[in-house]
């Protein structure tokens, strides 16, 4: 056992010893400044000597009983993997994607559970609409007192009018209606439809067909006593885009529920991950549109008190929407 | 009859009570992360969610500053700006700094993708859109629980307790986002490289026989590498340091049958080059498919 040479572990380390230093401090750069601090030849140098060292380690399993050098090369493997696979991103890249196809592309795609979503909403309206017909108390049934206000079939048909037209004046109270309405029902009702959906679909449908009814009710309030079509006007402006909104979100929560109700040929957990990347996208698109409708419920809705008016802005932006989703990064594919 | 756990099967006992996962990346060779412990991973959300409070403070602040009262708004607002700074603080320090929050930064925590791909934007995106529901909403529910009467307030202990427990079943330590958008979280690994024992022993004095090495396994040859390694700071424990490298080296030279005396002054030389012939040994039988794990390899036949 004596020869003079060294063991065979020890000319392994010795041979590939300043790769794997070379590669560390490489790693610590990257590590303290992001990958932009390396120039292009650092950048290849540190892909190379991260392969070779993968297979240092490789081999080092196999044939080193030295711990402290197989606890080295583990670490700075695994560190090296970080630096190697960071994502590359920017900003403007991720913005321009998510506005540029990928989020229309997961709408396109979700067009079956978009579908389910409104006429969820639907369904809640006529049946809340056909009820109110026949008796109005249904009413009190449908909508949350803190929702309804002081708008009720008790109401005079004055009153009913005057909340339509109510213009705020001052900045502030616009700015306090925007906030408010951020936090309002609807935007539960998104959240909590998009959430629930895992649950088989059950809880977000049953959300959809609830914000159906209470939206019934209301219509069916103003109709009876010939205020629709102020209702109409008064509902597009933000409506379009805050109900639009809803059925996205509820539609994201349908994706996630049938992924796990109808995995098809994957396991449960995988077909929920894979749903999950167009979910999470309509989940973004809701928010964005509850923020817009939020904006045009603050300001718009109080500045503009013209029925055809507020018609045309809420369906002009409606229809700017379903642009969006139908066309961009139709090209690309 | 059971036998009694030898000291190498309590140590791979202990070594696994760490826990590990492996990555396999393109490249095919796995790679080893620790998973990050609960209590780093509480303390890094607590310091993401005071920087996060800190700036709505200082906007609202601001805010004040304004000619207007905005005393009505403020809870609206608050939580408004909240959800504002919130969702993309964490969304895109994760993604431009690789896995990283500030929080994850200050207590060495780092998220990756478990599919050993790096982590993509959807992931990033899912998993701390989870958090907004998995944490915070039930968290600021909380903050007003007082006024929503008991049934949802049995919801919401429900929630939180799903929320908590789901991380302690899963061996990977994962949150419901972190299963949804398929991420690990780990801690960050750090590499220290020391000078290869076998190399830098002295001329070798010291002869031993094939059938001397037969005695010991990876585990005591590792065991005598951390002695060997081992520092002393002060003067009392290089006393006692030097004590028990020569206990040691004695239960080594009965136990091998070394029959030529080695003075006290000279056992830490003798390990070293026992260590040497040892690994090189149980290297090379294990070149040749006979890999000895501990003393006790002789047994398993």
């Amino acid at each position: 056992m004596s020869d003079s040479q060294p063991i065979r572990s020890t000319r392994f380390r010795a041979e590939r010893e300043a790769d794997w230093l070379a590669l560390e401090t490489l790693v610590k750069r990257v590590e303290s400044g992001g990958t932009g601090q390396l120039d292009f030849q650092e950048s290849r140098s540190l892909a190379e000597l991260y392969r070779k060292a993968t297979t240092s380690l490789s081999v080092a399993r196999d044939i080193s009983l030295d711990k402290s050098l197989l606890i080295y090369l583990e670490s700075l493997v695994a560190r090296a993997f970080l630096a190697v696979y960071a994502p590359q991103e920017r900003l403007s890249g991720v913005i321009g994607r998510f506005f540029g196809g990928s989020a229309s592309a997961a709408v396109r795609r979700s067009g079956w559970a978009i579908l389910m979503a409104f006429a969820a909403l639907f369904l809640g309206s006529w049946v809340a609409a056909l009820l109110f017909n026949q008796d109005p108390a249904w009413y009190y049934t449908f909508v949350p007192a803190e929702l309804a206000g002081e708008r009720g079939p008790g109401a005079s048909t004055e009153t009913l009018r005057a909340v339509l037209f109510d213009t705020e004046g001052n900045l502030l109270a616009q700015l306090g209606a925007f906030a408010a309405f951020l936090f309002s029902h609807n935007t539960r009702v998104a959240l909590f439809s998009f959430a629930l959906g895992v649950f088989a679909c059950v809880p977000s449908l049953l959300l959809t067909i609830y914000n159906g009814l209470i939206l019934g009710a209301f219509w069916a309030l103003y109709a009876d006593r010939g205020l629709g079509t102020e209702l109409f006007g008064w509902l597009s402006i933000h409506g379009v885009t805050e109900l639009s909104a809803l059925a996205l979100a509820a539609a994201g929560g349908f994706r996630l529920g049938l992924a796990v109700l109808f995995p098809g040929g994957l396991t449960r957990k995988d077909s929920l991950r894979a749903a999950s990347k167009d979910a999470v996208k309509l989940a973004l698109v809701a928010a964005l549109m509850l923020f817009v409708a939020g904006l045009l419920e603050g300001f718009a809705r109080q500045l503009v008190t013209d029925t055809t008016l507020r018609i045309v802005i809420g369906w002009g932006i409606g229809l700017m929407w379903l642009a969006w989703f139908m066309l961009a990064g139709r090209r690309a594919r | 009859m059971a036998r009694r756990q030898t000291p190498a099967e309590l140590a791979r006992k202990l070594e696994n009570s760490r826990r590990w996962f492996e990555l396999v990346p393109p490249e095919g060779v796995p790679i080893r992360f620790e998973v990050a412990g609960l209590a780093a991973r509480f303390g890094a959300q607590l310091l993401d969610i005071l920087i996060t409070v800190v700036v709505m403070i200082s906007i609202i602040l601001l805010l004040a500053v304004l000619p207007f009262s905005i005393e009505p708004l403020v809870s609206s607002l608050a939580a408004i700006l909240m959800l504002m700074i919130r969702a993309p603080y964490y969304i895109l320090t994760e993604l431009f700094w690789n896995g990283q929050t500030v929080g994850k930064r200050a207590t060495g925590l780092r998220v990756l993708g478990a599919d050993g791909r790096g982590l993509t934007t959807h992931a990033v995106v899912a998993r701390n859109l989870m958090k907004e529901v998995e944490i915070f909403m039930p968290g600021t529910m909380l903050l007003v629980s007082g006024s929503v009467g008991t049934f949802w307030n049995l919801v919401l202990l429900l929630w939180i307790v799903i929320v908590l427990v789901i991380p302690l079943t899963n061996a990977k330590r994962q949150r419901l986002g972190d299963l949804i958008a398929n991420t690990y979280v780990t801690a960050r690994p750090k590499s220290v490289l020391l000078p290869d024992l076998s190399g830098s022993a002295p001329k070798l004095d010291f002869d031993f026989t094939p059938a001397q090495m037969e005695h010991y396994g990876r585990f005591e040859l590792q065991t005598l590498e951390s002695l060997l390694r081992t520092r002393s700071e002060t003067r009392s424990s290089n006393v006692r340091r030097v004590e028990s490298l020569v206990q040691v080296a004695a239960q080594i030279r009965r136990k091998i049958g070394y029959e030529e005396p080695v003075p006290d002054s000279r056992a830490r030389e003798f390990l070293h080059a026992f260590y040497t012939a040892q690994r090189a040994f149980l290297e090379q039988k294990r070149m040749f498919g006979d890999v000895r794990d501990d003393k006790h390899h002789r047994d398993d036949d």
